[in-house]
């Protein structure tokens, strides 16, 4: 029996649909779908053969396995046996924590990054539920607004895609309150995906999200930003109102440009190695880029991560056969 | 065109304003709602380039507002030719000089030929001028015959020749005379219609001892207008030093002198002392005085001690010379003779010869001898020719009668003490009065004198309140007579019950006074009283003598000559002057310093001391407005010929702009363009905020 690796699907940028395109759809399930199924159609190969979240591995039979674990449709087609390895005996749970805060209401290209979040948490729950996992919602801003467990039930998915169609309400982005919130509730371990501009001071969020580490939680990050706040190529000196706090502020793009992009690299680097430090997943995206795009970064991230895992696993399950 | 107000102008510089304020990027009030500004510096203001100047027409709408503005505060005229009234027709010009001595202050004499000349160089051919100089006097140096008998071309030169001739004198400043006699030199026009304008150019450096009495109530002819050229001295510094009048009853020798500060002046410390005889350095250490600006000090200098002598006084500190120097001549004592007629002792004290011994007291200005001429000592003519006053007391013969009335007919004066003996005979010897009687009057008590002429110089005296009472006076005894017997007496004071006391009744060029009582105690308390030596004084200063001697004389005035016969008078300049018999009085003194009189003989019979007159060390300018208040018609006043010409082409401008009135226009033009600006840049706001 021969073990299938799954490798890392390429995507074909021609067939990526246009953000714009897509968020004239108004339907939020919809557009998910639109994004996963295109996903899939853009993928060379069918991701339905050995394509999982949760990864599993097949090594040949030695006795004194489980033979509950034999995979008889292997040995039914290869006459040997292959005994079928789990990471994990559960389905996954996955925990999207969406950003509702002011600032996500922010837009230069005709749909919010707040919209686009949304699209990008429910094009994952989508993706997430059709493999058969646990999906859960909490929105934040400076506090938790909409929370719904981690389910893999009929509906469910419905009540994430209404939870997450609800419009931006909040003000300031707080990012230790949800934080917190989900170390308190989710007990089992997860994987959380943190969708948020992170516009807002980081000083907290190294020890928030390592919390969650030491829980055992998996953690991938995405930061939304509009490619107004990535290039920040106003021409007139102008009166900045900041969303939130309402601060107005007298600034020549001109003039200001060169420290807005400096201080920005610094800030979404810092917000890097913080999740480079604690071995989260971490993904900016701007607006204007394909959802798929994001779909695929997050899947090879996981199997460059799953593949860490299964090498890091055996070299500590060799180490501790040695001993 | 020029401009009334030329610095507001600068006023135009503000159009840098707009400039840089349209340089400046304006703060937008738009609004642009980012998500954060957390990554955002506040950017200051900044300064596009000149290429990036935006709004250019309304920038230049902004400019021409503020430069119109500047322009109309500048008062904007349009020059035109100014038409002179009165070049038409020739004026008729006097140009007074001022060459007092004031006028040696150091640069004031050239200022006015240069005065002069510009004044000269400004007349036309038309033009009829005088040259007046003054001082005390007024000279008239060219008259308008001679300016009108020279081509017109020479006219100038001349006058300037002919000033160059003068200099300033020593004399004082009589300006009131100068200006009324040059209006008249002016208003007299022989007959001709004036038809010009007739002026007095007035060059005088306009001192405060300048004598203007002469111009109260003085009636100027119309159209004569003065114009003051005023002249002012380098420096202010001026001191000066007078001689002062001796102190009545002064008796330790010295000279008084006042020195004075004038107002202007700054210094305060002077030095005073007597000057050698040949040179202006002090002859002993001198004293230093302070003199605070606008007073004066008066100092007493003591006579020089050692041998030395000197008749110069000099102050030193100053920055004028020219009144630093009195001179003083050295006063001679004069001396007085009276003789009494009578039989006393001369230290009786009941007789009334003891008390009129004592009645003159010797002075420095005046030594009195009184004598006393018995019954049988003669009375000489030459002792009679040097009394000044005769007191008889007795009985005299008829031969001394006869000299005392020669003598009373000559000017000496006669006091006749009625007694019971001697009143008939002396009275009949010395008036010539036969009816004559005096009888030895009844008095209860005493009497006391009443109805006293105060107005007479005998009583003047006691004219005052204070003085005038004599009820203390007493009298015991006296002699009635009747004063109606005697022609041409004058009662001069009687008793209180009526009867004559005193009497005047003249005789030649003298007089002769009857005293009813005689002043010894035992006839009535006269002599004791505090009034027997004024009275005695008075009588003898009625002679002609004993009157106050001239201290000195000031430069101008008239010298009196001592002596009928032909003397030689020698001036401060060394020469020596032959005045012919018979010339009382000398008047050519025109520098100070001593002047002597010399008899053919070669005695000294005067030496007098000619000083300049204190009011030309006044040399603090005068009011401005001095001459208008005394009514003097003033043109306008020429302080030099540059600020004259600017301030008629200012008063001119002035005139021209108010009828022209262009700053309203101006200022309208700048309205106009300020309206148009506020439509536009409210037009470009608007476009500006749609396009946004």
């Amino acid at each position: 029996m021969s073990a299938v690796a799954p490798k890392a699907p390429e995507l074909e940028s021609g067939s990526l649909i246009d953000p714009r395109t897509l968020m004239s759809i108004r339907n939020l399930e919809l557009r998910a779908r639109v994004v996963v199924e295109g996903f899939w159609n853009g993928l060379h190969r069918s991701p339905y053969h050995g394509f999982s979240v949760e990864f599993t591995e097949y090594r040949q039979y030695s006795p004194g396995d489980d033979p509950r674990y034999l995979d008889w449709r292997v040995f039914a087609r290869s006459d040997r046996y292959f005994i079928k390895k789990f990471e994990d005996e559960t389905n996954l749970r996955c925990y999207l924590l969406a950003d509702g805060s002011r600032s996500m209401s922010y837009s230069s290209i005709g749909y919010t990054k707040a919209q686009y979040a949304a699209t990008l948490a429910a094009t994952l729950g989508y993706f997430l539920y059709l493999q058969g996992d646990a999906v859960g919602l909490l929105t934040f801003d400076e506090s938790i607004r909409e929370f719904l467990p981690a389910r893999h039930r009929t509906g469910h998915l419905r009540h994430l895609m209404l939870a997450l169609e609800k419009p931006v309400a909040g003000k300031a982005t707080n990012l230790g309150a949800p934080l917190q919130r989900i170390l308190e509730i989710v007990r089992k371990r997860s994987l959380l995906v943190l969708i948020s501009d992170f516009l807002a001071p980081i000083e907290r969020l190294e020890q928030n999200l390592l919390a969650l580490a030491a829980a055992g939680h998996e953690i991938a990050v995405f930061q939304i930003l509009d490619p107004a706040e990535l290039s920040f190529n106003f021409e007139n000196a102008i009166m900045f109102e900041d969303v939130e706090s309402g601060r107005t502020l007298f600034v020549d793009p001109m003039a200001a440009r060169k420290e807005y992009l400096e201080r920005l690299e610094a800030h979404c680097g810092a917000l890097r190695a913080v999740c480079e430090r604690l071995g989260a997943a971490f993904h900016r995206l701007s607006t204007a880029q394909p959802l798929e795009i994001a779909l695929f970064d997050f899947l090879r991230q996981r199997i460059q991560r799953s593949k860490g895992t299964r090498r890091f696993a055996r070299q500590h399950s060799r180490g501790g056969a040695s001993k | 065109m020029t401009f009334l107000a030329p610095l507001f102008l600068l006023g135009g510089l503000a159009v840098a304003l707009p400039i840089v304020f349209h340089l400046i990027r304006r703060t937008t009030r738009e609004r642009k709602v980012f998500s954060s500004v957390m990554f955002l510096g506040p950017s200051p203001p900044r300064l596009t380039r000149r290429s990036r100047l935006e709004h250019l027409l309304l920038l230049l709408l902004r400019c021409l507002v503020l430069c119109l503005l500047a322009v109309g505060f500048s008062r904007p005229l349009f020059k035109r030719p100014v038409i002179n009234e009165n070049t038409s027709s020739a004026r008729r010009v006097i140009l007074l000089v001022d060459k007092s001595a004031s006028m040696r202050r150091a640069n004031l004499w050239t200022d006015a030929l240069d005065k002069t000349r510009a004044l000269l160089t400004k007349t036309s051919a038309a033009d009829e001028v005088a040259l007046f100089t003054f001082d005390q006097q007024v000279q008239q140096v060219v008259g308008f015959e001679q300016w009108a008998a020279r081509p017109s071309g020479e006219r100038a030169g001349f006058v300037m020749h002919q000033l160059g001739n003068v200099s300033p004198g020593w004399s004082g400043t009589h300006l009131g005379n100068a200006l009324t006699s040059a209006a008249e030199a002016l208003g007299d026009t022989k007959g001709k219609t004036a038809m010009g304008a007739r002026e007095i150019f007035l060059v005088s450096d306009m001192q405060q001892g300048s004598a203007l009495d002469q111009l109260q109530g003085y009636e100027w002819p119309k159209g004569v207008k003065v114009n003051v050229v005023d002249l002012k001295a380098k420096s202010p510094n001026n001191a000066s030093v007078q001689l002062l009048e001796e102190a009545e009853g002064e008796t330790k020798p010295g000279i008084r002198v006042r020195v004075s500060s004038s107002a202007d002046s700054k210094q305060e410390k002077y030095l005073i002392g007597w000057a050698q005889a040949d040179s202006a350095n002090f002859a002993a250490k001198p004293a230093e005085v302070y003199v605070p600006a606008g007073q004066s000090r008066v100092i007493s200098m003591d006579p020089l001690t050692n041998g030395l002598s000197a008749s110069r006084i000099v102050l030193k500190g100053d920055d004028e010379e020219f009144d630093n120097s009195v001179h003083v001549a050295a006063p001679e004592q004069g001396y007085e003779q009276v003789l009494y007629l009578g039989t006393d002792r001369e230290d009786d004290p009941h007789q009334p010869f003891y008390f009129l011994k004592r009645a003159f007291q010797n002075t420095r200005r005046e030594a009195v001898q009184v004598s006393m001429v018995g019954p049988d000592k003669p009375l000489t003519d030459e002792e009679v020719s040097k009394t000044a006053l005769i007191v008889v007391s007795g009985k005299l013969s008829e031969q001394k009668a006869q000299a005392v009335q020669a003598a009373a007919r000559n000017g000496t004066s006669v006091v006749l003490v009625l007694d019971q003996t001697n009143a008939v005979p002396n009275a009949t010897g010395i008036l010539g009065v036969e009816s004559f009687k005096a009888e030895e009057a009844t008095v209860k008590n005493y009497a006391m004198l009443t109805d006293i002429d105060f107005r007479h110089p005998l009583f003047a005296v006691f004219a005052d309140p204070k003085f005038s009472d004599f009820t203390k006076v007493h009298f015991w005894k006296y002699r009635n007579f009747d004063a109606a017997t005697v022609p041409g007496a004058h009662v001069l004071a009687r008793f209180d019950n009526g009867d004559p006391a005193v009497a005047e009744v003249p005789l030649g060029k003298g007089r002769v006074y009857l005293f009813a009582s005689g002043w010894q105690p035992e006839d009535s308390q006269l002599a004791l009283s505090t009034k027997f030596v004024p009275l005695m004084c008075a009588m003898l200063e009625s002679a002609g003598s004993g009157a106050p001697r001239v201290t000195q004389y000031f430069v101008g005035d008239t010298l009196p000559i001592p002596s009928a016969l032909p003397v030689k008078l020698h001036n401060p300049e060394g020469a020596d002057l032959t005045l012919a018999a018979g010339q009382t009085n000398f008047n050519a003194t025109m520098s100070p310093g001593i002047y002597t009189v010399i008899s053919e003989g070669g005695a000294q019979l005067a030496r007098y001391a000619v000083n300049l007159a204190a009011s030309e060390s006044r040399t603090a300018p005068l009011p401005g407005d001095e001459l208008e208040r005394l009514g003097v018609p003033m043109g306008h006043p020429i302080a030099s010929p540059d600020k004259t010409s600017r301030r008629e082409l200012h008063l001119q401008n002035t005139e021209l702009e108010s009828r022209q009135k262009l700053w309203r226009w101006v200022l309208i033009g700048a309205v106009g363009a300020l309206l148009f600006e506020t439509w536009l840049a409210g037009r470009t706001a608007r476009s500006v905020t749609v396009s946004s």
